[in-house]
């Protein structure tokens, strides 16, 4: 490093990660927020199918009736990825380039709003993608039990169902608190006033 | 010996099914064959085994029991167990590891009994094929190893032959080995006269609770739920299987003051509720009213003791039949571990007694026994609520 012009020697420079996450674009967060909603939500749905579908198999080898009925526990775990969809298509929406792009931002521009819009989706996205993970394998365990027992006793299907459907509420207070976090991010497109 | 690691982790409650979610599903849902109330009713009420044939053909068992005529307890006994056997080799293709290496375990002590059958008969002189035919199935070694178990001599060096050439190359090898290793650190003490027939009992005894250490740290070592359930089942073994050879002892030379402490000491498995505070105090018991004073010190045990000394019509191993059933139909009350297999099992074998013992009261006309069995998951058992239902 002989060359000491090209690094850089304000104060606010090289103060670690700090830095380094000041310093990312707003439209990177709000990007990898849809990526972290989407993906974790994912995730969790395809654990959730997993832990439900190898007892369901299992568990209909001696009772047959109860595979149809029992894919209801799968449909539970798949909500949990669509509530990873919409949030990532809503967010997707808000992600809006500038009227004039250019190499530098325009004089005057919002900045307080740029850099909450980033921030706030990239939180939005991981609210949902965590909730949906947690949503996901609670809704697996549940419904892994609830084919295990619809196989010896059908009258207890209902009643795990319950408890399945709460477990599957759990991400929709995530998708809830996303959507209102991300409500007020919007991206600005053109310089104030 | 140590036990070693499971090769894999069991998995907690969001990763079990990752390996183990389908055969533990498969396991569940065999659960549905079990013989009902509604049947054991039936089979009680019948008049001859024609009658007992013709209802368990609307049972679990038809198929098993399809191809012959007519039955008798012992073509019964045979075809249930042939049954049980399918459907844990079933189990046993669906599994990886560590489920696969816990199976394994379970019939282990199937082996050791075979073996233990086939030095029996052979003590006496019977023939091979006759003996090879009543060993467990779920304990078979191969053919050859099977047929060469009989041709030892009946010594220490015999045993040491046995186990170099056959039994080094089998599961049970090393539980063997190490009777081999302590009894040869006892052989200075002058305790080892003691009558062929008991030195039998002896080994299995010895190879039985290298057994249940062995699988008990096993259990352990996989941890989460699986150590919790079947923990507790193994500890409960164990114990079941101290106050019996202490009550067996009774009378046979393993009782005497010198053999206590330096033979039937060692025979005590090294877990369970009664060890260490317990197992030493059996040690020191020589009669029934003795041993009953010491089980009086645990309240699980001095409720069975006080069955048996009240001299009932319950034998003390029907009430351990009863208390088994009742613990074991407790691993199926939790998901996600792998004491169900070891329960199933085990249930299973309850079940085929009870099938037995029907048969038999019946083939003999003693209807007034008939109802001393310990049916399994039973509405009307005495642990179970009667208002559920």
């Amino acid at each position: 490093m002989g060359d000491n012009s090209a690094t850089c020697s304000s104060v606010y420079c090289n103060q670690g990660w700090a830095e380094v996450l000041t310093h990312m674009s707003p439209y990177g967060y709000a990007n990898f927020g849809v990526a972290f909603g989407l993906g974790l939500s994912i995730v969790g749905a395809a654990w959730g199918i997993w832990l439900t579908g190898s007892s369901l198999v299992g568990a209909a080898v001696k009772a047959p009736r109860i595979r149809s009925k029992n894919l209801i526990s799968v449909i539970f775990c798949e909500a949990t990825a669509i509530y990873g969809v919409i949030m990532a298509i809503i967010l997707t929406n808000k992600i809006k380039e500038p009227e004039n792009p250019d190499y530098y931002l325009e004089e005057g521009w919002d900045y307080n709003g740029y850099y909450y819009a980033g921030y706030g989706m990239f939180s939005a996205g991981l609210s949902v993608g965590l909730t949906n993970i947690a949503s996901g394998v609670s809704v697996g365990i549940a419904g892994s039990s609830c084919a295990i027992a619809d196989a010896q006793d059908a009258s207890l299907f209902v009643k795990i169902l319950i408890v399945e459907i709460f477990a599957s509420a759990l991400g929709i207070f995530g998708i809830i608190v996303g959507i209102i976090q991300s409500n007020a991010c919007t991206f600005p497109i053109a310089a104030l006033g | 010996m140590s036990t070693p690691a499971p090769q894999a982790a069991a998995g907690n409650i969001a990763t079990f099914n990752i390996l183990h979610g389908f055969p533990e599903a498969l396991v569940r849902g065999m659960r549905s064959s079990f013989l009902g109330d509604q049947d054991y009713h039936h089979l009680t009420q019948c008049e001859t085994l024609d009658d007992v044939r013709l209802n368990l053909t609307e049972t679990d068992y038809g198929d098993a029991i399809a191809d012959f005529n007519a039955i008798t307890p012992a073509v019964l006994q045979k075809a249930a167990i042939e049954k049980l056997v399918t459907e844990f080799k079933y189990l046993r293709t669906q599994s990886v590891e560590p489920l696969a290496t816990f199976l394994d375990f379970i019939t282990y002590e199937y082996m050791i009994e075979n073996v233990m059958l086939l030095l029996k008969g052979a003590l006496s002189g019977r023939d091979i094929n006759e003996l090879i035919e009543q060993c467990h199935p779920l304990g078979m070694f191969k053919e050859s190893t099977m047929r060469s178990i009989p041709t030892f001599e009946n010594s220490a060096r015999g045993y040491a032959d046995l186990y170099q050439t056959v039994l080094v190359d089998t599961p049970v090898g090393p539980y063997f080995a190490m009777f081999l290793q302590e009894s040869s650190e006892h052989q200075g003490t002058d305790a080892r006269h003691v009558l062929e027939e008991v030195e039998i009992e002896i080994i299995k005894s010895s190879l039985i609770k290298y057994w249940i250490e062995d699988f008990y740290h096993f259990v352990q070592k996989i941890g989460g739920e699986t150590a919790d359930i079947m923990g507790e089942l193994l500890r409960v073994r164990a114990d079941t299987n101290a106050i019996n050879i202490t009550l067996n002892s009774f009378g046979t030379p393993l009782n005497e003051p010198a053999m206590r402490s330096s033979d039937r000491k060692r025979l005590y498995p090294a877990v369970g509720h009664l060890y260490p505070a317990g197992t030493t105090e059996l040690t020191e018991v020589s009669n029934e009213e003795e041993l009953g004073r010491v089980l009086d010190l645990f309240p699980q045990y001095a409720a069975i003791w006080s069955m048996h000394a009240s001299g009932g019509d319950k034998s003390i191993d029907d009430v351990f039949y009863e208390r088994d059933v009742q613990s074991l139909e407790l691993a199926f009350e939790s998901q996600f571990h792998f004491g169900v297999f070891y329960a199933y099992a085990k249930l299973k074998e309850q079940e085929i007694r009870n099938l037995v013992w029907i048969s038999e009261c019946i083939l003999q006309q003693q209807k007034d026994e008939i109802n001393k069995f310990v049916p399994v998951f039973s509405f009307h058992s005495p642990w179970r609520g009667s208002k559920r239902r």
